[in-house]
């Protein structure tokens, strides 16, 4: 009887231990910090000087990746969401700019 | 009246009309921040733009720090500079800024009364203090011909002031922004010369971001139409000439192109 339950007991920790890795892949990302938050506008904003410079392409891929931050910043707490969401919105705003003004010319 | 003597007329009532805007050097630029400071029982934080001007551009505090550009809107409070944001983004007591490390703004715990610490800023006018502070700190620094300010442009370009664009620790540096074209800006009254905006002269201060598109979302030539109207009244060029930037009275900085020369001339 003793033999059978750590028979089962092993079994079931041989399983949860397999299945953990399994578990954390679905688990959804954890959302950064405001410190990392921060870190991720401060670079997807760091061309606005070089943006006249940059091919389409580039444009695009910025406008792209300031898009995908949007909802990050959103869910930050305050004032992070404010002051980072208005950031954001300046530097998205200029690389469309760039964008559309070389569309028009 | 001959053409000649309309248009002096013209020209010098505008010059009338706008100079008595023009408020002392020492009171221009300055922004009275009270949405919280009064409720919370204290003098509202009085905060003069030259203070700063001489050390930073206006992108690394209205971009990379967050300040709006209209007064009020910005709703700094104890719980942002605590936060590292506004003025606590450098006014935090621990960042070294030119060697010397910046004092703390305002946090959540109210210091003991008489140390000094929240009359820094929140503090009541003092007017002769004021006009004082302001000669004592213009005293080197080239002067404006209109208001008897300082001339940030030439003290900028002469090297007197070299504002940073980035500070370590809180923003990333960047490579200066070189654009230096030109561009031709049709004047609607015949009495008064074409502008000449340089990008060059704005860009140091701005980047690319303060203006654009916010601002001017347009580049196209005669896309944008303004008046002075509009502009005194705080849009355009009026979002930070009148208030921070050099007064509307000073016209000729802006109109700059020879009324001699062809009205048409493209500057690029």
């Amino acid at each position: 009887m003793r033999s059978t339950l750590a028979a089962s007991f092993l079994a079931a920790l041989a399983l949860v231990v397999a299945a953990g890795p399994l578990l954390a892949a679905d688990a959804p990302p954890k959302p950064p910090t405001p410190a990392e938050c921060k870190k991720q506008v401060d670079e997807a904003c760091a061309k606005t000087q070089d943006a006249m410079n940059l091919s389409g392409d580039e444009l695009k891929e910025l406008v792209a990746r300031c898009d995908r931050l949007a909802p990050v910043v959103a869910a930050q707490p305050e004032p992070h969401r404010k002051v980072l969401g208005l950031r954001l919105k300046r530097c998205r705003d200029l690389y469309q700019f760039v964008l559309d003004t070389r569309e028009r010319t | 009246m001959s053409a000649r003597v309309r248009r002096a007329a013209v020209a010098l009532l505008a010059l009338a009309c706008l100079g008595m805007k023009v408020p002392p050097p020492q009171d221009y630029g300055r922004v009275v921040l009270d949405n919280f400071s009064r409720k919370a029982g204290m003098d509202p934080v009085r905060f003069d733009h030259f203070t700063h001007r001489s050390r930073f551009t206006c992108r690394l505090c209205h971009v990379d720090v967050g300040f709006a550009m209209a007064v009020g809107a910005t709703k700094v409070s104890a719980a942002t500079n605590e936060s590292g944001f506004h003025c606590g983004a450098c006014h935090d007591g621990k960042r070294v800024i030119g060697g010397k490390a910046v004092f703390a703004s305002c946090t959540a715990i109210k210091p003991a009364s008489g140390t000094g610490t929240c009359e820094r800023c929140h503090h009541r006018d003092d007017a002769v203090a004021r006009r004082e502070a302001y000669y004592a700190f213009a005293a080197d620094l080239p002067r404006a011909r209109v208001g008897g300010g300082v001339d940030w442009e030439v003290a900028e370009a002469s090297g007197q002031i070299r504002p940073a664009d980035h500070v370590e620790g809180l923003t990333l540096p960047r490579r200066r922004l070189e654009m230096d074209r030109d561009v031709a800006l049709d004047s609607r009254g015949s009495w008064m010369s074409n502008v000449v905006f340089s990008h060059k002269k704005h860009a140091v201060w701005n980047g690319c971001e303060v203006c654009h598109p916010e601002i001017f979302p347009q580049t196209q030539r005669d896309a944008m139409k303004f008046t002075m109207i509009e502009i005194g009244n705080g849009l355009y060029c009026g979002v930070c000439h009148d208030k921070v930037a050099f007064p509307l009275a000073d016209c000729d900085r802006c109109h700059t192109e020879s009324m001699t020369g062809p009205r048409s001339r493209r500057v690029r």
